[in-house]
């Protein structure tokens, strides 16, 4: 009776919901074929109508700058924050401070990590440990990566320090949960442009403000985690602490923390992913090491040299993702009763002796300690040549010819076009009325009231250039995403492939894929976009996998007992399960083009990226906020519109 | 060979006492902070900046390099973060330079010999096809030559990056050129269409400059706009379109000047005095990103290898600082 | 007198859900039922309760998944704070203890197990049980002296170095009652303990449980959802519904007199011959003729069936522990309840 009850009221809101997104979907049309007789002010907001917050904004950060003294506080934090990275600079790579220890020899961070890897998860994870950083030393990126190590290894424990403690105050208190979630969503939407000026006016330019770009970035999904992790820990858990007489601080440090140990491990894990995803963007702003490198190497046309950074930034993720991933599912085990003490520490005793035997031969043998110049084995002029090899072979040439030709003036450039032809009300009422569908009344003027926030800025058109660019790139993913996700998830063999695949292209630094993308199809919108989409492929292609591989064993087995065939089994069960973890792997991918679209600045295009880094030759901070505010509500306007979709979808299918 | 096993073996404090009065007493007059020099992108300016940092070793200064932007860099100089930078390129980073000079906090310490020249450059093979060149008057016969897909029957031109602020849509308008100006988003990027043009001699029309390592790689020639005018970019009279700002080549001798924190020359005065001797040819330029980008040095081993090859060229700017 | 001063004292205890229970509180009419609360948006996990529980006695709290029995529990530990009513832990009222002194009382007097065990797992068996002495602040070696006794009193010597997901469910609730015997309270919850386990497991643990109640003589609230097992371990019982107690008595008052429809259908397919004692259905002596050999009053019906069927006596003697006649019982409707 209740069921049928509350299930009523749904329907018919749902019909409502339907019937007044039709309407505002034909205002919308109405708007736009009755543009030639709009009045002016209808197709663009009159320029009185755009206030100077570019200025205002530039006033404000110049007051709390200079006036409120900001900059004070932040020099000095910057001198702590100096003092550990000098330190741990010290230590990695020999940079001439306190303490005076370093460098340690590359074979024994390479012995070490192994028997680290041996002991998280076995040989495989002792091979891939050790492997990189024998790579590593061989090719001759030794120092490099240890200088980009050595603010790492600063950067990461910081943001994983602030986002538990934030986590946990975001826990406690229900209100400043709520103040920090829209907080961390324009965070994580912020364009990369936008905090470079900041970071280094504050943080003084060099690894701090590398440091402080890359913490910034990496503690939204610690503290999401944290606060996850904290939530989850089972009543009985938490009940049977405060029986023990715990007090608040005892529940925190000895029953809540513990308990949420895997989340928070997971949260671990992706500051780790996304302190290396930062490693060649901040070297803008002085993070020293491969990304620097890489830049330069770029900046000279070294595709080769370029590449093995991007090889070894990629083993380095990956090795330290493997790590994490194992350490975080690893048990404590219990030694049976009189095991003796060398057994018990077993790996700690390994891991000593394994160091000092290596730095004893580091000490006789200098190739152990440091790879000399021309000792190395890099490739680079040979990658170079087979780059450029495949680049020019007759069909690949004559392939993306025509699809730069295709693309470009049969499709791209009459979409953008019409994009820039749509009148300003037409657009946001077009998204007000997908909104009302998926979400209601609420959700159409959270819509309405982002666009119309693009609207004010002043950067409309711009900012549909960069809504055109994502919109296209996301739309060729999913084309090319989701039958490769198909195919893969049918094999075990496959979706592992296909799955490293994924890792490996979410971590290639994407700078390395401009040049190639410009190489094939020259500085347009078909290379900006085809960069995009590599990008953008990766958590479509991942979240299909995962979500058809996700379906019930029952399900599949029900349908093939139901004598449907392999594709009215992909039609009817697999796919509409797993449509709203899809949906969640779209909307990833929109939010990675989102943060790609602006990096294409760096090949060439007109919209809000182009501006973004025309801002930083005139250090004009105020209106890289304003541009950088516009990218960010874009990405969220789409984000609320499909994870409402997403909650609505699972609530109905009954999932979580 | 001092290695991990016997610095470990050593306490950690006595090195670091050590380590603290030989830095201490080394000089008397110059401060014993290290003096950090930024590094930017492109090889010529990493190199050099690796040279004079090895000057200033030589003179017993502590040196660090930091990497950052070329564009932000001025407001760093500016706030004494890094405290010079060597190459300030008239065309690509005036702009930057003259707003951070108007705030205060860095000044202009010289200029380089060397002059540069930044503006429409084509390789070489681009003149079998449009022989009419370098002469900018034979741009629009060509026009259709340098056409894509996407431009249509105009003639594409690929112009810097926007934060270089090159004005080649002005100067395109107000010649009357058959062309569409597309910015590129990166040096990277007009290397990389170069590149793909070099195989089957594709006409490229790109913004380059000298000295770069380019020219080593690529030969090729600027196009010969009408000649600068001081005013052209303010004054529309001057330059052929009478009516256009714009409407002339870039100058083709800019400046390449140095750049110091204000704070440099009381704390460093030797080191600062030196810097303010230094200048660097054309050649010398080019040479320093040849080592690298051709010989594939390491820039720091090719600072050391031009050093010790050019010790006439740097030896006296040491000397004449010699207090 | 103080003797015979209830342990725990729960008068007219109300435990209310909802955005502003105080106020709803306020607003309660007498005859608002539970539903009609609901469809207010509140429900009532207490509902005017009021038990005692006396010294050494086991009282175990029965009722179906969501009667509020956990709840009330949970009241009675304040885990929850109840909305209204008093509830007194020996003579002090529990709700206004400050945050201090009551942690204090957890430390001292109170001891709790959970249906899911509620095991640390990043400890070892014996640092779980050992948990609420660290929290305590007492010395590791004590801790641990303390620990390993009460391990080998639950019979898990040797596992003390195990971590919880190495052990079977039964394994995990025996750490689960070591650890909230470490203190060695006076007072023990225990929530629903054997829920999660097998059959088989279960009844183990029960017999393992009366033999530790016996050797402890603890103060006990055991909540349970299964009929028998209240029937097999209590003292008394407290039948509930929808959160309010619609009976507390002893299992057999409640078989043979069930204050409700609703005990009345529980009761219904019990074997009443296996719960009944001799003594609860003794009546008086007044005056009537005692004669031949007594039985004792403990035992139950069942026990009694061949006696029962062999005697020809109309009325037999029963005697308490300690020898003295206590009534008599009638042989006819001892044989009713047996041959029903």
């Amino acid at each position: 009776m209740t069921a049928i009850a509350t299930q009523l009221p749904a329907r018919i809101d749902g019909l409502s919901n339907v019937r007044t997104a039709t309407v505002l979907f034909c205002v919308a049309i109405a708007l736009a074929f009755l543009k030639p007789v709009l009045p002016e002010w209808l197709v663009r907001l009159p320029d009185w109508m755009i206030l100077p917050w570019a200025q205002w904004l530039q006033a404000l950060f110049d007051f709390v700058r200079e006036d409120l003294g900001l900059i004070y506080v932040t020099r000095t934090i910057t001198a702590g924050l100096e003092f550990v990275l000098d330190a741990t600079a010290n230590i990695m790579y020999g940079k001439h401070r306190w303490p005076y220890l370093g460098p340690i020899s590359w074979a024994c961070v390479a012995g070490v990590s192994a028997i680290l890897g041996y002991w998280l998860g076995g040989r495989r994870l002792a091979l891939l440990a050790g492997g990189t950083w024998v790579w590593t030393a061989v090719i001759g990126q030794w120092d490099l990566a240890m200088q980009t190590m050595s603010v790492i290894v600063v950067a990461a424990p910081i943001a994983v320090a602030i986002g538990v403690g934030l986590g946990i105050l975001a826990w406690r208190n229900r209100t400043i949960e709520k103040a920090l979630r829209p907080v961390l969503a324009v965070l994580q939407t912020l364009p990369f442009f936008t905090y470079l000026l900041p970071a280094v006016i504050f943080f003084k330019v060099g690894p701090t403000a590398a440091a402080v770009a890359t913490i910034i970035f990496a503690i939204p999904p610690m503290i999401l985690m944290t606060t996850l992790g904290l939530k989850k820990v089972p009543p009985d858990v938490v009940e049977a602490g405060q029986m023990s007489g715990s007090t608040r601080w005892q529940m925190l440090r000895h029953v809540y923390l513990p308990a949420a140990r895997t989340e928070i491990l997971v949260g671990v894990n992706q500051v780790i992913m996304l302190c290396l995803a930062m490693v060649v963007l901040t070297a803008f702003i002085g993070m020293p090491g491969l990304g620097a490198k890489l830049l330069a190497m770029m900046g000279s046309f070294k595709l080769g040299r370029s590449f093995e950074i991007g090889v070894t930034i990629v083993l380095i993720a990956v090795m330290l993702d493997r790590l994490s991933k194992a350490w975080i599912v690893k048990q404590p085990v219990h030694f049976e009763k009189g095991t003796p003490w060398w057994q018990r520490h077993f790996f700690l005793l390994a891991g000593i002796a394994v160091f000092l035997l290596l730095a004893l031969l580091a000490w006789i043998v200098p190739y152990f300690h440091e790879v000399g110049r021309r000792q190395d084995l890099s490739m680079g002029r040979e990658i170079d040549d087979v780059i450029k090899w495949v680049l020019d072979v007759d069909w690949i040439q004559a392939t993306t010819e025509w699809l730069r030709w295709f693309l470009n003036t049969k499709v791209l450039i009459p979409f953008r076009d019409s994009m820039l032809w749509l009148p300003t009300p037409s657009v946001i009422v077009l998204f007000a009325a997908v909104a009302y569908y998926v979400g209601g009344l609420r959700s159409a003027l959270v819509i309405a009231a982002f666009f119309g926030i693009v609207a004010l800025s002043g950067w409309w058109d711009r900012s549909m250039i960069t809504l055109y660019t994502v919109i296209s790139a996301v739309v060729l993913a999913t084309l090319l995403g989701i039958p490769l996700a198909i195919f893969a998830s049918r094999s075990e063999k496959w979706s592992g492939r296909i799955l490293l695949a994924c890792d490996t292209a979410q971590t290639f630094p994407s700078f390395i894929y401009l040049i190639p993308a410009i190489m094939l199809f020259g500085v347009n919108d078909v290379a900006v976009i085809f960069s995009i989409l590599i990008f953008a492929m990766v958590p479509l292609t991942r979240y299909t996998i995962e979500g058809l591989r996700g379906v019930p064993v029952e399900l599949t087995e029900a349908a093939d007992m139901a004598g449907s065939t392999r594709k009215q089994k992909l039609w009817h069960v697999q796919l509409p399960l797993a449509l709203p973890t899809m949906a969640v792997g779209f909307n990833q991918a929109i939010m990675f083009a989102f943060f790609m679209v602006i990096i294409a600045a760096f090949i060439g295009t007109q919209d809000l990226g182009q501006e973004l880094q025309r801002t930083l030759a005139g250090n004009e901070l105020g209106k890289n906020f304003v541009l950088g505010i516009c990218v960010s509500v874009m990405a969220l306007a789409f984000d609320h519109v499909i994870m409402r979709w997403v909650a609505g979808r699972k609530a109905a299918l009954g999932l979580d | 060979m001092k290695t991990t096993l016997t610095r470990f073996a050593t306490a950690a404090a006595v090195t670091a006492v050590i380590g603290m009065t030989t830095v201490g007493s080394a000089q008397a007059e110059d401060s014993g902070d290290p003096i950090i020099i930024p590094i930017h992108n492109w090889s010529s300016q990493i190199v050099m900046s690796n040279a004079v940092g090895q000057i200033f070793e030589s003179l017993g200064r502590n040196v660090e390099y930091v990497t950052t932007d070329s564009q932000a860099v001025y407001e760093s100089v500016r706030l004494g973060d890094v405290h010079l930078e060597l190459e300030v390129w008239e065309g690509a980073f005036g702009k930057s330079f003259r707003e951070a000079l108007e705030k205060g906090g860095l000044h202009d310490a010289g200029d380089h010999d060397a002059v540069t020249r930044e503006d429409w450059w084509y390789p070489m093979w681009t003149k079998e096809s449009c022989p009419g060149l370098p002469s900018w008057e034979a741009l629009n016969d060509c026009a259709e030559l340098f056409a894509t897909p996407e431009t249509g029957d105009k003639g594409r031109y690929l112009d810097g990056p926007v934060d270089w602020l090159k004005h080649g849509k002005e100067r395109a308008e107000a010649l009357g050129l058959n062309f569409t100006v597309i910015n590129a988003g990166s040096a990277a990027a007009l290397w990389a269409e170069i590149g793909a043009a070099e195989k089957d001699k594709k006409p490229v029309l790109v913004f380059n400059w000298t000295p770069n390592f380019a020219e080593a790689v690529w030969p090729g020639e600027f196009v010969e706009f009408p000649e600068w005018e001081d005013g052209c970019d303010k004054d529309p009279a001057k330059g052929p379109n009478k009516d256009a700002l714009y409407d002339c080549g870039n100058p083709a001798k800019g400046y390449l000047k140095k750049a110091a924190w204000d704070g440099m020359e009381d704390k460093w005065p030797q080191a600062y005095c030196v810097l303010t001797k230094i200048s660097f040819t054309n050649p010398q330029i080019a040479e320093m990103a040849k080592l690298v980008d051709v010989d594939e040095q390491e820039p720091d081993e090719a600072a050391e290898n031009w050093l010790a090859d050019n010790e006439a060229v740097w030896k006296p700017w040491v000397e004449a600082c010699a207090s | 007198m103080t003797d015979n001063q209830p342990v725990i004292s729960c008068r007219n205890a109300w435990k209310i859900f909802g955005d502003d229970p105080e106020l709803f509180y306020k607003n309660i009419t007498a005859d608002m039922s539970f539903e009609d609360m609901r469809q207010k948006g509140y429900i009532a996990g207490v509902r005017d309760v009021s038990v005692d529980v006396a010294k050494g006695e086991m009282l175990v709290i029965m009722g179906l998944s969501g009667s509020g029995k956990s709840t009330l529990v949970r009241c009675l530990s304040r885990l929850h704070d109840i909305t209204a009513g008093t509830i007194t832990v020996d003579g002090q009222d529990l709700g206004s203890l400050s945050e201090r002194e009551l942690i204090e009382l957890r430390r001292s007097k109170m001891g709790m197990v959970f249906q899911s065990f509620g095991l640390l797992p990043h400890r070892t068996v014996l640092e779980n049980v050992a948990f609420p002495l660290e929290m305590r602040g007492q010395d590791k070696h004590e801790r641990r002296k303390r620990a390993l006794e009460v391990i080998e009193l639950v019979g898990l010597s040797g596992r003390e170095d195990y971590f919880p997901r190495e052990l079977s469910g039964g394994q995990q609730q025996r750490v689960g009652i070591a650890r909230s015997l470490a203190i060695e309270p006076d007072i023990w919850f225990l929530d629903e303990p054997f829920s999660a386990l097998d059959p088989l497991i279960r009844r183990e643990m029960q017999d393992e449980f009366l033999r530790l109640q016996e050797m402890l003589g603890k103060t006990i609230v055991f909540i349970t959802h299964d009929f028998d097992e209240a029937l097999r371990l209590a003292d008394r019982i407290a039948i509930m519904k929808d959160g309010a107690v619609e009976q507390c008595a002893t299992p057999d008052q409640i078989v043979l007199n069930p204050a409700t429809d609703y005990v009345a259908k529980f009761t219904e397919d019990i074997d009443k011959a296996r719960v009944v004692h001799a003594g609860a259905i003794a009546k008086p002596v007044n005056g009537t003729a005692v004669s031949g050999e007594p039985i004792s009053s403990k035992k139950t019906i069942q026990e009694l069936a061949r006696l029962l069927v062999d005697d020809d006596r109309d009325l037999i003697p029963v005697t308490s522990d300690n020898g003295k006649v206590v009534g008599n019982l009638d042989r006819v409707q001892a044989l009713d309840i047996l041959l029903r």
